[in-house]
């Protein structure tokens, strides 16, 4: 799964998103406008549909480098939701940066768990029909 | 260049600026937010229409009436309109997004109380931030038998949001707004008015008694931008005793059995044989339930079946069924009662399915469905439990794009059967597959059809809204109203209701909120619109 393409993807999307997160500087971005790097301490969340977790933890640090935890959603999409709540919530006050690689279906209960918790988001991209990335605020 | 991400139409710059400063007075800066990263989370629109047309101008979060009372007054003094969300679940009809561009979104999640249960009689009195699942909890907590009634996103969904939207779940408490009894509202005039007994000083029976006395009101407060409701009364199912409950489900292999379906269960359904708010599932939404749960942890969509552009030939359809053993229909309904009343109402339902199809029909009861997902979901929804997973279908194509289209059919063979083959024919003509189920009220059916597209896709957006557009002019000309739409179809499905029916609603509209401050553009009522 880490071909070409989704490198690419990655080092423009997530880094940005990452390092926004890490400088605190928010805000819709879209594009890789950040420069500067913060120390990035970080949460992703996947489906194991979409790849293994070694996989993203290699993805991560090859694109954005830091102290990344990668999260598996597993079970059904209410386990995805309240799982989601539990991390985000978790993550708060621990990590910097809050990112995630899923369906679409596992999106929708993934963003309204954020958003249930007053949390918001640097960007929403649709990779592909069948592959959601976004970054999270903490 | 503005400050703010969108305005409210004809609101000044410099007037939204004091209006802002005036709610932060009263909120404070937490609790009034303009800055893009805060409001994103409304834009995310599941219709096909940029996110900008619906894109809010701030975000507010009272926690009390009082609050309330105090922001409708701003409001009416600079004029900036409010759109009233309860949890903002409203997925596929508009999710939390206003009507129209620079509303400001009065977030209500953060009223979160659980004023009363009561168990003796079944009813509760909620907030609008409480969840279904937030009752759930409760009633686990003080060991409270009680259901309440779901609708499909119970695990996060409010029964206030989704009541005031006219919503419908699965138990023999299906129809919401029918099992609510009382509300409290704030008019855009700053009174708060307690419905149907609830005017009566220390009123005993606010949550048990729906009418009052004098015209009755609360149906005026539902689809509508008339009040913001802050309390609402709920009555709660008493859970069956033990053995009391037993969910099953029926699966038909051919499409052209849906009239046989209909005219088999309704005498059934009529005589409260089967109780419930039960569902005809056509097999695209049932297997859609199965794209996140494949067992290998395998991802599986549309795409793995069909690479082709446009709808799915029948012969694809057939081999999805195939793979995931789900039948042309599959109807799901429940039993409910003593042990011995289920037994027997079970030789009735079973054999008056028996003796029209013969092994035409297999069905299923929980032995049988063993630890299938579907099943179980099925299952929670008509026990009033908590599940997410309808949300499956977005799997179904990608892409993030979802619309309900949901005409009302009476509950008659022939005519779900026309609006089943009618509404294939226009989606099909327009690339999209026919993914709906039928939901069985009291002497109707909502028709609920989920159009799935893909957002990314200009073609698409395009493609979809004109095959919505078309889906409800055709049903519209066949004498089928529409229950329930989205943001950007709400103009024209009022106007579907004729003209009569807009004028009245616009007077109501005049002499209740005269400044059209209340969430304009909701249900097609928008007092800068034309009748």
């Amino acid at each position: 799964m880490t071909n070409t393409s989704r490198r690419g993807f990655f080092k423009t999307f997530l880094s940005a998103g990452a390092a926004l997160a890490a400088t605190g500087a928010g805000g819709q971005a879209s594009r890789a406008e950040a420069a500067v790097k913060g120390e990035i301490v970080g949460v992703c969340l996947f489906v194991p549909s979409l790849g293994k977790a070694s996989d993203f933890v290699e993805l991560m640090n090859n694109n954005a480098r830091g102290d990344w935890t990668v999260q598996p959603l597993t079970g059904s999409l209410s386990d995805h939701y309240f799982q989601t709540k539990a991390l985000y919530e978790d993550a708060r006050g621990k990590a910097n940066t809050f990112v995630g690689v899923v369906d679409p279906a596992t999106f929708a209960v993934v963003h309204e768990a954020i958003v249930d918790c007053c949390g918001s988001f640097h960007y929403i991209s649709y990779e592909d029909s069948n592959r959601v990335t976004f970054s999270a605020q903490l | 260049m503005s400050s703010f991400i969108a305005l409210p139409k004809g609101v000044t710059e410099e007037a939204f600026a004091k209006a802002i400063k005036e709610y932060r007075a009263l909120l404070g800066e937490d609790r009034v937010r303009t800055d893009p990263a805060s409001l994103q989370s409304y834009m995310k629109i599941m219709i096909p229409e940029t996110a900008e047309l619906h894109k809010p101008s701030a975000a507010m979060y009272p926690r009390t009436v009082q609050e309330i009372q105090a922001i409708v007054a701003i409001a009416n003094k600079y004029k900036t309109p409010l759109w009233t969300v309860s949890t903002g679940k409203n997925m596929g009809y508009g999710s939390a997004a206003p009507a129209t561009r620079g509303q400001i979104v009065l977030d209500l999640k953060t009223m979160k109380k659980i004023i009363h249960v009561d168990e003796e009689l079944g009813y509760c009195l909620v907030e609008p931030g409480v969840t279904y699942y937030d009752l759930q909890q409760y009633f686990k907590k003080h060991k409270m038998n009680l259901w309440v009634d779901v609708p499909a996103p119970s695990s996060m969904a409010s029964p206030v949001g989704n009541t005031m939207d006219r919503g419908v779940g699965y138990t023999p408490y299906g129809e919401h707004f029918l099992f609510s009894c009382g509300m409290e509202l704030v008019l855009a005039n700053g009174d708060v008015i307690r419905t149907g007994t609830g005017g009566v000083q220390n009123s005993t029976s606010w949550q048990s008694y729906k009418w009052g006395y004098g015209p009755y009101v609360d149906g005026i407060f539902t689809q509508s931008n008339f009040g913001i409701l802050t309390k609402l009364g709920v009555w709660l199912m008493k859970g069956p005793p033990p053995g009391g409950y037993m969910p099953f489900l029926m699966k038909f292999p051919k499409v052209d059995m849906l009239a046989d379906i209909i005219k088999t269960f309704m005498p059934l359904r009529l005589a409260n044989i089967i109780p419930n708010a039960c569902v005809v599932v056509n097999a695209g939404w049932e297997a859609a339930g199965h794209f996140t749960y494949d067992k290998n942890g395998k991802g599986t969509n549309r795409q793995d079946f069909y690479k082709g552009k446009g709808s799915l030939p029948p012969k694809v359809f057939q081999q999805i069924m195939d793979k995931y053993s789900v039948g042309a229909w599959n109807f799901y309904a429940a039993l409910y009662g003593s042990p011995e009343q289920v037994a027997l109402n079970w030789k009735y339902v079973s054999g008056a399915f028996k003796a029209k199809f013969g092994k035409d029909v297999e069905i299923i009861t929980e032995k049988e469905a063993k630890d299938d997902p579907i099943f179980e979901y099925r299952k929670q929804l008509m026990m009033g439990g908590s599940t997410l997973q309808e949300f499956g279908l977005y799997n179904w194509r990608g892409g993030g794009g979802s619309m309900w289209f949901a005409p009302v059919a009476a509950a008659r063979p022939s005519e779900c059967d026309k609006q089943m083959r009618l509404a294939t024919e226009i989606l099909n003509k327009y690339g999209f597959d026919y993914v709906s189920e039928f939901i069985v009220g009291w002497r109707d059916m909502h028709h609920i059809i989920d159009l799935l597209y893909d957002r990314n896709q200009p073609d698409e957006m395009d493609k979809a809204y004109k095959c919505f557009d078309e889906l409800l002019k055709v049903f519209t000309k066949n004498g089928w109203g529409t229950y329930r739409t989205n943001t950007a179809f709400m103009e024209k499905v009022s106007h579907s209701y004729g003209p009569d029916m807009r004028r009245i609603h616009y007077t109501l509209k005049k002499a209740l909120d005269p400044n059209n401050i209340l969430a304009p553009g909701k249900s097609g009522i928008d007092l800068n619109v034309p009748l």
